[in-house]
Order: structure tokens, then C-alpha cells, then sequence
């Protein structure tokens, strides 16, 4: 039963349903939504502040290698415009103590060019059409001179005299294993553009990784593109050498549409990509940030999933409590309510709970307090008509009986029974005056009897003797109160209806008590009726001629039942041949002047 | 929970603990007394480094707890962090035994008097070659194990010269006025220069000075004594008349300097023994190479047919450690004889423990110098060279002289050339 109840609160039919399940759905809806709006707009706001910040430092990494690319280029003049290295570069071998000269002011000039060099981790080569070299540090090229004339590098720093290009070139044994970025500029005659020299200088990868590593971190890593993509230096070390097209493209998008950043899926993780153009290297600074490093360590999600959780739950827990608070009032009228329909209008309701249950109960109470007040005004007035409508029944003498009973005095003062007479006009007036006093007081059974005797008496006169009644009162009883003519259409309707085709017969009175309730049976030994017959016969007095009073058996009861309730009343008991019997109850009363 | 909670909180700091220590063993020079590893630094793992790890096997033999990593820096990162860490004051990062070179060792001991430790307890300076104890040891105290062998020897071509008409006897024990007739001859007879020179590199001169007992510094190693230096200015003669004699190769670096040889241009190679693997390192020339000793100063009495370049020596710095570095030195390079052997045959070392020489593999036969024991010729070589004491600032005046030396080729007047670099070299060394 409770486990019932309890249940029922929860379905979405009940007010507590509907309240919680809106409250539960709109919460989390409302906590996820706000949640994912902040973390898209910090995210938006979290982007375009790194991109502004990495933006600035990929301008201060274009910066410093721009300033190495001027150190080079300073240099690459001044070796150019230098005579001693040309001389050096064109002359022919000549003895000792020339090529002595020669050498010792080459490394001269070459020492006193590179020492306005900032970043001392280069390497200079030149070699000439002579045959002739110089290397300032022999660590940067450990392979041969004559490798290094063999090599593309040379090859294509004469195809274009014109510029001072920089060239990637792989690890390998020419190089101690150690990845090069190499510059390298063809001498070139200013008169006749020959080529007499080309100079090379030599950055290790890993110095060359010093204009930016300060930058880098976890997630957030510089790759140097060159205009074939492959990486010429990244603080990834696995990936120099590599070339990808994919970070190429995006670098060259990023440049031609003006874009702040792209975010790019390589390999499954997304990742920002920034990018810049270094013209004068020909190559690409590309910033890779890992989006989901990045932001995991701005949004601890599993922590926002969990400190969500916890406020979304506590919430509900709140929600739940007050929900049960605010509807609990209301389920208790409800439930009052719905116990007065089921039992009677005098289950009040308690108030209580909220102003509009208060309210509501205060209502509810006021209209029953309306509706009893009415039922009973209406019981009361609906009792008054009926006893006014049995007073009138009763005042109503017959006109035919009082005809008739005249008549007879009338005949009996002709025949000069004189006595007779007198004393059925006495009796006739005595029954009169009963008739015509308040119809709602009680008499005793004394005098009751003293009124049937009277009536029998006339009736007697009437009709002769042939009718023999008979009292048999319990003496206790004489004193007993009833309604006055209760027992008189009973006899009247012995007379008429049991002896209608009769002139003897008896009828016997008898009036007993029995515990609070006083009896009284009316019987005779007339010739009874079928009792479903005689119903409308006992309703509708055919012969109303013969009646004393409009009140009738029927009515008889229907008095009783209305003076005394539903307790008291009038059975009749008769069979066609038989007689009838007549059993009448009302409670027992005894006037206080009696019992004094 | 609360369990579960302390034991998170146990095993974090247990792993940052872990965490650090690895780090500290990462950093390898600070060897506190927690850490027993020894840290050796060196610079070229086709010679030091690599005799270093035969020693450092040797010593895996007796004591195999004992960790020793070697660790290789070019030679001019070595020196600069030693300055950088010695002058900061803070050991840190530093390692326990470091090669310095001769003519840089003085330099050191005296700039940092605190920052080595003593060996005199640990090796017996009389063990070692007497030329190497002036540089590796400051007032009476020897600070350095002295590691190869500087000796010097002319290298020569046996085929050219037999083509010019000499035989190796003609070029043994010459002086250099000799060399500089029969270069002239060879280069007439031949076509191939006598020897490559470097006009950066004064190598050859300071050789000559050193056969003669003679330096860029006085005996105290600070004054510079150029001026009136008999020595030097034979040298500087000797060396003008070998430039004019055109008989040399100019070469600009190292490697042009290997190629001299390597590629047959030139005779004659006058330089330390250790140039011999290099040699060897050309196989087709095999038989066609002997090796005599150095020409000596032709004016200058003292000077005799021996001299050292180069070579360098072992220092443990005073950091904590040094006992046991110490102990490592003294077991290994300090008196192992047998480990002389091996770095000989294996690495080409030839050392300057005296007893070594006693070894079989010091009397060894080598095919490639047609059969000559080189290595033996080497020992009484090593036992005439003149005692010099480099000083402090051997670099540093060299620097001076190259550009000088060049006044001179260029003709100005010797006397007055040396007199600039010593006035030179005055203003700068205060």
C-alpha cells in the first residue's frame, strides 16, 4: 500500500511528477547547455589569444632569423667584395713563400670577416675554381673538400649565382651524422659574372633549432618547412628530414588567404596550425599546437564532467526536497477530498500547508459547511409540508360521515329512543373536539381508547351491534403517550373493508409494551385481502364516505415514520379469509405531569 | 579511501623522488659523495677516449663497482667550461678527471690553485718522462698523469728520396740547414714540395725552440722572452729560408695538412709521433715511410735532434669524488704496464711511463716503416728532449707571432719583428 503510494507520487500523472520530472530535465539541460557554451566561448576566446601570443612569437622567431639571415648576408658581401679572397680564389699556385702570403691573409680577412658574425656555431667553406679552400672549422664538414664540390648543393649554387640560397642537407658521414642548413652563395665577378668561388656557410640543425626552442614545449612545437615541405629543422627530432605536404599546404593556405590559424587532422589529432613565411630562406615557420594537449590543460573535462555532476545532483537533491514540501500540503487535501466524497459532506478538511492550499481547503470547507446547511433546511421544510399536509388530512372531517351519523340520531330521536340518541350525539361531539385540537400533541392511550369507543359506539349505531370490539390493555400502558387518532382508521378500516359483506364479526384492540416501544394490534376476523392487491385499495380509499378523516392507513405510517423515524411503523399482516392483523410501533413516552 | 589516499600520496612522492635522483645522475659532473661514478672528460675518441676506455676496462677487472663514463667535448668546449665552472666557483656539472693539454696545463693550475687535486701521493713523478713533469706539476706538487707521448720525428718519404738520390741515413740526425739543401734537391729532382705548412700554425718553430731548451716564456713561464732570443730567431731564420727555399706546401687546415701526405704530394712530414696512424692510414704507402729524428737548429749549440709537440695529461679536479679518482688514475694510467700495451697496439698511444717502455709491444716491428721499431726509436728521442717550461700563455703568444713571423717573410727586420711581439706580447700578458 505505501509502496503504492509512493510510486503513484512519482508517475509523471501526479503534480509531484510532472514538477520533478520538468525540474530534473530542465536542470541538467540547462547546467549542460551553460556548461558547453562557456567552454565553446573560452575555447573561441582561449584560440584567439593563443593564436595573438603565437602569433607574436613567430614573428619574434622571424625576427631572430632574420637577423642570422642578415649576419649571413653582411658576411657573404663582405667575402664577396673581399680581394684577398678573390685573389686567393683565382690565382695559380706560385712558390712557398707566395702561397704563404696568400693563405695567411685569406684567414686573415676570413677571421676578421666572421668575427662581426653574432652566432659563432657556423661554418664557412669556401671553394674556388682554383682548387684552392678554406674552412674555418673543419667540424661542420668532415668529409673532403672534393665532396663538397661533388655535391648537388655545389651544383645548384651555380645554376643560380644570382642569390644566397639556404639548402638542407641530411645527416651523413660528410657531416659527423649532424644535419646541416646550409647557405651557400656563388663569387661571382662583378664585371663579367664568372663564377670564380662559391662560399658556404654551415649551421647545425641543432643551432639552427636555437631561434625557436625557447618557444617549444609539449603540444606545442615548430617545424621549418622548406618550399618542397620537407622539414629542414623542428624540435621534433624524429620528423626533420621528413617532408610532409599536408603542413605545406596548410602554410601556404595560411599565407595566400591571410589566415590567422587552421586547425589541421593529422593522424588522428587535431592540431592549430600557425604559420609564416621567411622570404628570404624560402622556408615556412609552421607552429603546431596539439589541440587536445592544448586545451585538456585548460579544461580539465573529467574534472568540469565531475564538479558538473556533483552541482547538477545536489541541485535535484534540493529540487526534490522543496517539490515534496510544496505538493505534500496539496496531496493531503486531495486526499481528504477525496475521502468526503466517498463517506458524508461532515469530513471537514484541516488547513493547512501553503497559501493556496489554505485557501482551497478554506473554500472547500465553506462550501460544505453550505451544502449540510441547505440539506438540512431542505429536510426540515420537506417535514413541515408533510405534517401540515397530515394536519389538514386529519381536521378534514367527512361530510358524509357526519351526514350519516346524523341521519341516525335523526332516526333514533324519530323513533324516541331518546337516551341513544343523546349519547350518540355526545360521542360525536367528543370525537369532534379531538379532531379539531392540535393535531401533533399526544394523548394517552386512556384516552385514545375513550375516542375509539366513541367512534366504535357511532358506528354501532349506525350499522347494529353484528361488530363486537374488544380492548385488551396492559393497565401500565393506560398512561402511555401516542398520537391522537393513530389507532382509528384501523378500526375504520376493519369496519369498512373486513365487514364489508359481513354484520358480525369482532375486532380486538390490543396495546402492550414491550421493552421502549409500545404495540398496538388491531385485529379482526373480517375477510382479510391479498395484500399486493389491496396496496393501491389502502392508498386510495375507494369508499370515502365511509372515512372519519382524510387520514388514511397509509398515512398512518408514513406519520409514524415521520414523528418517530425509521425505527417505528405500521406492518400488516392479512390473508383473503383470514382477517387482518395491524402491528403498530412507536417508541414509548409517558408525559412528565403523568409520571409525577 | 583514506588508506587508498595515503598510499597515492606515498607512491607520488616516492616516484618524484625517483624522479629527481635520476636527474641527478643525468647532470653526470656533480659526483657528490652519493654518486660513485667517476666522469671523465676528453676529446678525441679515436685516441684519448678511446685509450681512456681501455683503461677504464683495466679497472672494471679489479674493481667492478666502480662506474667510470667518458665523456667526449671538443677540445675548445672543454676548456671553456672548465673556465666557466672554475671561475663561477660552483663545481657543479664539472667532472672528475679531465685531459688538459701541455701547453694549456700550467695556464690552469695557476689561474685556479684550488681546483685540482694533488697527486704527488698517488703517482711518483720519477715514473713518468721528464719533459712531461714541468707542465703537469706546480711548485713541487704533480697535479697531472702524464698521458701520450709528444716526441717528434721526421717522417719521410724513403722512395722519393731514393728517386732524388738520398738514403734515410742522409736525413738522420741532420740539422736544418741540411733538410732545407736536400728539400731544394728533391723538389728539383722529384717535383714534390718537402713539407706542408700551415702560416697559422707555428708548430714547426716551436719545436725548434724546444730542441734547444728554449721557450716563448722564461723559465718562471710568464716573462716573455722573444726579444734576444737566440733560439727563436734561428728558428725564425731557418723557417724563412725554408718558405724561400719553395719547397713547401701551403695548407690552410687540418685536413689539408692529412691530404699532404695521405695523397704522396710531399716528402717529408716533421711532426709528433702521434701523427702515425694518420700515416698508416693511407695502406698504399705502406713500406715507402721511415721515421728519423728531427733536424735540430743548425746555429744554435743547445739544440740537439729532439723535441716534443703536442701531448697532454690526465687532472682530477678537486670535487667530491677525487679519492677515488685519484685511485683510478694511479691504478691505471699511472702504473699499468700492460695497459701501455694494449693502448698501443690498439689505439696507437705511445705513453710516457718510463717502465712501459720495457713492454714487448714497444719493440715492436712495424711493416708499414719497412720493419723499423718505431716505437723504441721513439724512447731515446723522449729521454733528449730539452725540459721547457710552457707557461701559461703559449697561445696567446703564438697569436702574436704568426702575424709578426709574417712581417718578417714579408721582409722587415728579424730583430725588430721580435721586438714587436715582445712588446706586444708585454702590453697583453700583464
Amino acid at each position: 500500500m505505501k509502496l503504492k503510494q509512493s510510486t503513484s507520487r512519482f508517475s509523471p500523472q501526479t503534480l509531484f511528477g510532472k514538477i520533478f520530472v520538468v525540474m530534473v530535465v530542465s536542470t541538467i539541460s540547462v547546467a549542460l547547455v551553460t556548461s558547453l557554451l562557456m567552454v565553446q566561448v573560452s575555447q573561441k576566446l582561449f584560440m584567439n589569444t593563443f593564436s595573438i601570443t603565437n602569433t607574436k612569437i613567430i614573428q619574434q622567431i622571424k625576427n631572430s632569423f632574420e637577423d642570422f639571415n642578415y649576419d649571413i648576408v653582411t658576411v657573404s658581401g663582405e667575402v664577396a667584395q673581399s680581394l684577398t679572397v678573390k685573389t686567393f680564389l683565382t690565382e695559380g699556385d706560385k712558390d712557398s713563400l707566395s702561397n704563404n702570403f696568400s693563405v695567411y691573409r685569406m684567414t686573415d680577412q676570413m677571421e676578421h670577416i666572421l668575427s662581426s658574425l653574432d652566432i659563432n656555431e657556423v661554418g664557412v667553406a669556401i671553394i674556388g675554381v682554383n682548387g684552392r679552400s678554406y674552412f674555418n672549422n673543419r667540424a661542420y664538414w668532415t668529409g673532403t673538400t672534393g665532396e663538397l664540390k661533388g655535391s648537388t648543393l655545389y651544383e645548384e649554387t651555380i645554376q643560380h649565382p644570382e642569390k644566397l640560397s639556404y639548402h638542407y642537407f641530411k645527416g651523413d658521414e660528410e657531416t659527423s651524422d649532424q644535419p646541416l642548413i646550409i647557405a651557400s652563395k656563388a663569387l661571382r665577378n662583378p664585371s663579367t659574372k664568372e663564377i670564380y668561388g662559391i662560399l658556404f656557410m654551415m649551421i647545425r640543425e641543432k643551432d639552427f633549432r636555437q631561434f625557436y626552442g625557447n618557444f617549444t614545449s609539449t603540444g606545442n612545437d615548430v617545424v621549418i618547412l622548406n618550399h618542397n615541405g620537407q622539414i629542414v629543422s623542428s624540435n621534433l627530432a624524429g620528423r626533420i628530414g621528413q617532408t610532409s605536404k599536408e603542413l605545406l599546404q596548410s602554410a601556404e593556405n595560411i599565407r595566400t588567404q591571410n589566415l590567422d590559424y587552421m586547425t589541421v587532422s593529422t593522424s588522428g589529432a587535431s592540431e592549430i596550425v600557425l604559420a609564416d613565411y621567411l622570404q628570404t630562406y624560402d622556408y615556412y615557420i609552421v607552429n603546431l599546437i596539439d589541440k587536445k594537449m592544448a586545451l585538456e590543460k585548460l579544461f580539465p573535462a573529467k574534472q568540469i564532467i565531475l564538479t558538473g555532476a556533483a552541482i547538477v545532483t545536489v541541485s535535484l537533491m534540493v529540487i526534490f526536497i522543496i517539490v515534496r514540501r510544496v505538493t505534500r500540503s496539496l496531496r493531503i487535501l486531495v486526499r481528504q477530498m477525496s475521502s468526503v466524497t466517498k463517506r458524508n459532506l461532515h469530513n471537514y478538511i484541516t488547513i493547512g500547508g501553503s497559501y493556496e492550499t489554505r485557501e482551497l481547503g478554506t473554500a472547500f470547507n465553506y462550501m460544505l459547511d453550505e451544502l449540510n446547511d441547505y440539506i438540512s433546511q431542505l429536510v426540515e421544510t420537506q417535514r413541515e409540508q408533510r405534517n401540515a399536509e397530515l394536519a389538514a388530512l386529519q381536521r378534514q372531517i367527512n361530510p358524509h360521515f357526519l351526514y350519516n351519523t346524523l341521519a341516525s340520531v335523526n332516526i333514533l330521536v324519530q323513533r324516541g329512543n331518546k337516551e341513544k340518541a343523546t349519547e350518540t350525539i355526545r360521542a360525536l361531539i367528543s370525537l369532534l373536539q379531538n379532531t379539531i385540537s392540535n393535531v401533533s400533541e399526544t394523548i394517552t392511550v386512556e384516552q385514545e381508547l375513550i375516542n375509539l369507543k366513541h367512534y366504535v359506539f357511532i358506528n354501532q349505531v349506525r350499522y347494529g351491534p353484528g361488530i363486537q370490539v374488544d380492548y385488551f390493555v396492559s393497565p401500565d400502558c393506560m398512561k402511555a403517550q401516542l398520537p391522537k387518532l393513530i389507532l382509528q382508521p384501523f378500526i375504520e378500516n376493519s369496519f369498512f373493508h373486513g365487514f364489508m359483506d359481513r354484520t358480525t364479526g369482532y375486532i380486538y384492540v390490543m396495546i402492550a409494551r414491550e421493552g421502549g416501544t409500545l404495540v398496538c394490534e388491531v385485529v379482526d376476523n373480517g375477510t382479510g385481502m391479498d395484500l399486493e392487491a389491496a396496496g393501491s385499495r389502502l392508498s386510495n380509499p375507494a369508499n370515502k364516505r365511509q372515512m372519519f378523516t382524510g387520514i388514511g392507513v397509509r398515512n398512518v405510517h408514513e406519520r409514524i415514520l415521520l414523528l418517530y423515524g425509521e425505527h417505528y411503523g405500521v406492518t400488516i399482516e392479512s390473508k383473503p379469509g383470514e382477517g387482518t392483523k395491524v402491528r403498530l410501533r412507536i417508541p414509548w413516552l409517558i408525559s412528565s405531569e403523568d409520571e409525577a | 579511501m583514506k588508506k587508498a589516499f595515503v598510499a597515492l600520496l606515498a607512491s607520488i612522492l616516492l616516484l618524484s623522488a625517483c624522479g629527481s635522483k635520476s636527474e641527478n645522475s643525468a647532470s653526470g659532473g656533480n659526483s657528490g659523495s652519493t654518486s660513485k661514478e667517476i666522469t671523465v672528460w676528453a676529446w678525441d675518441p679515436n685516441f684519448n677516449i678511446a685509450a681512456m676506455k681501455l683503461a677504464v676496462d683495466a679497472y672494471a677487472k679489479t674493481n667492478a663497482d666502480q662506474k667510470v663514463s667518458v665523456v667526449e667535448y671538443a677540445q675548445d668546449d672543454i676548456i671553456q667550461k672548465l673556465n666557466t665552472g672554475l671561475n663561477s666557483g660552483t663545481t657543479n656539472g664539472l667532472p672528475n678527471i679531465v685531459l688538459i693539454e701541455d701547453y694549456r696545463a700550467q695556464s690552469f693550475l695557476k689561474a685556479y690553485p684550488d681546483a685540482f687535486y694533488d697527486l704527488s701521493n698517488s703517482i711518483k713523478a720519477s715514473d713518468f718522462a721528464d719533459y712531461k713533469i714541468a707542465s703537469s706539476s706546480l711548485d713541487g706538487k704533480q697535479y697531472g698523469v702524464p698521458f701520450d707521448s709528444g716526441v717528434a720525428g721526421l717522417y719521410v718519404r724513403t722512395d722519393y728520396l731514393k728517386d732524388a738520390g738520398y738514403t734515410v741515413d742522409d736525413l738522420t740526425n741532420i740539422d736544418w740547414d741540411k733538410y732545407i739543401e736536400i728539400a731544394k734537391d728533391v723538389k728539383a729532382k722529384t717535383g714534390h714540395d718537402m713539407l706542408t705548412q700551415d702560416p697559422n700554425d707555428l708548430g714547426l718553430v716551436r719545436m725548434m725552440i724546444q730542441s734547444a731548451g728554449s721557450w716563448y716564456t722564461k723559465e718562471d713561464g710568464t716573462t716573455p722572452d722573444l726579444k734576444d732570443n737566440a733560439a727563436l730567431k734561428d728558428a725564425f731564420t731557418t723557417y724563412k729560408a725554408l718558405m724561400e727555399s719553395n719547397t713547401v706546401k701551403i695548407t690552410s687546415d687540418w685536413s689539408q695538412f692529412l691530404a699532404g701526405f695521405n695523397s704522396g704530394d710531399v716528402a717529408t712530414v716533421p711532426t709528433g709521433n702521434w701523427i702515425t696512424p694518420s700515416v698508416k692510414a693511407e695502406a698504399s704507402q705502406s713500406g715507402k715511410w721511415a721515421i728519423v729524428p728531427m733536424p735540430k737548429l743548425k746555429n744554435t749549440s743547445s739544440s740537439v735532434n729532439a723535441t716534443n709537440i703536442g701531448g697532454s695529461s690526465w687532472y682530477v679536479l678537486n670535487v667530491p669524488g677525487k679519492e677515488q679518482a685519484a685511485e683510478f688514475l694511479a691504478k691505471t694510467l699511472g702504473s699499468d704496464v700492460n695497459l701501455y700495451q694494449d693502448m698501443l697496439t690498439k689505439v696507437g698511444v705511445i705513453g710516457t711511463l718510463k717502465a712501459a717502455g720495457e713492454g714487448e709491444a714497444y719493440k715492436q716491428a712495424d711493416e708499414y716503416f719497412g720493419g723499423q721499431k718505431t716505437v723504441e726509436d721513439f724512447s731515446p728521442w723522449t729521454q733528449q728532449i730539452p725540459q721547457v717550461n710552457f707557461g701559461m700563455n703559449t697561445y696567446a703568444i703564438e697569436d702574436i707571432l704568426v702575424p709578426e713571423m709574417q712581417n718578417y717573410l714579408n721582409g722587415q727586420d728579424l730583430d725588430k719583428v721580435l721586438a714587436d711581439a715582445q712588446s706586444q706580447a708585454e702590453s697583453q700578458l700583464q
